[in-house]
């Protein structure tokens, strides 16, 4: 019964959340918008895993289940693999997308980018594009967290965008 | 037949118990499903290393009692599913077979927006499903 979502549709509206809690309901507070934005995350996120790991025999580790989220879940979710997976093996994981589905569409103001970061304004431009697309990472890590600690591994997610759209998710094992 | 099915969450909270029952025993079946759940950690913290399965959702026969047989299933979230039958001779297909169609409908149900994980699943949907599910177990053995 394979039910398919339209791709567009899920980008749109993900945006449009993003917009709408950031502009909206939370214009004044980006931090509890954030919180907001990354807990509908964390319950799709938790759904998800529970359907996509029905077919498959347990984990026995926390690096084989960082593995399913790696390959068969991002592969759901973003029909794309992740590209590179670091680990410090001490509860720290690096989840490297080189081309993060959600980020694909996304550009930032050309003017600010040639301008270069020399005058403080246009610094502050960018900074805040930079911002803004951290606002559309936090659904994202909620989804991974929201999985991971559904497969009984709680944990804090964080994202780094390194130059559109590759991007970096830290994941921290808590103890 | 079976007369009893439940869905326990991973803090050993029951999420769903149902049996299918007419006589008076749903305490004595309670009762049942509450001592697999014993049996399901006492398998999963000492896993027999040689054996095959290691590692496999469906965790097979927990234990025999004087009437009832008591199968137990866990899954990758930490979810049990337990089934208690009168059956004495049950094939480990059937039984398979019941868990896969028991646990599409748990993640059907839990997957609605409005039910609140780690809560009883009250979805009126699910427990038709699951009496479906039940009826229809054993069918194709019989036939």
């Amino acid at each position: 019964m394979g039910r398919e979502v339209s791709e567009s549709c899920v980008e749109s509206l993900v945006t449009e959340i993003v917009s709408s809690y950031c502009n909206g309901f939370y214009a004044d507070k980006p931090e509890l918008a954030a919180r907001r934005i990354e807990a509908i995350g964390f319950q799709v996120g938790h759904q998800l895993s529970e359907r996509y790991t029905m077919d498959r025999p347990r984990f026995t580790d926390h690096l084989e289940a960082i593995k399913f989220i790696c390959k068969d879940f991002w592969s759901e979710v973003f029909k794309k693999q992740i590209d590179n997976l670091k680990t410090n093996h001490r509860g720290t994981f690096v989840l490297q997308d080189n081309r993060f589905r959600w980020l694909s569409r996304m550009s930032v103001d050309p003017s600010i980018e040639t301008l270069g970061s020399i005058q403080d304004p246009s610094a502050m431009a960018e900074n805040k594009a930079a911002q803004a697309i951290g606002m559309h990472l936090y659904f994202p890590c909620g989804i991974i967290r929201g999985a991971l600690s559904n497969l009984g591994i709680p944990c804090a997610v964080s994202a780094d965008i390194s130059n559109l759209p590759a991007c970096s998710f830290v994941i921290r094992i808590k103890a | 037949m079976i007369v009893c099915v439940a869905v326990v969450g991973h803090q050993n909270n029951p999420l769903y118990i149902q049996s299918f029952t007419e006589a008076d025993d749903v305490l004595k079946l309670h009762h049942i499903v509450h001592c697999s759940l014993d049996v399901v950690d006492e398998r999963v913290n000492n896993p027999k290393k040689s054996s095959p399965t290691l590692n496999e959702t469906f965790l097979g026969l927990l234990y025999p009692t004087e009437n009832y047989k008591v199968y137990g299933y866990l899954t990758n979230t930490k979810v049990k599913l337990i089934l208690v039958t009168t059956d004495l001779d049950v094939r480990d297909a059937d039984v398979r077979n019941f868990f896969r169609k028991f646990h599409a409908a748990y993640v059907d149900a839990v997957s609605n927006p409005f039910h609140v994980p780690g809560k009883k699943i009250t979805s009126r949907t699910f427990a038709e499903r699951v009496s479906t599910i039940v009826k229809s177990f054993g069918l194709s053995s019989a036939s």
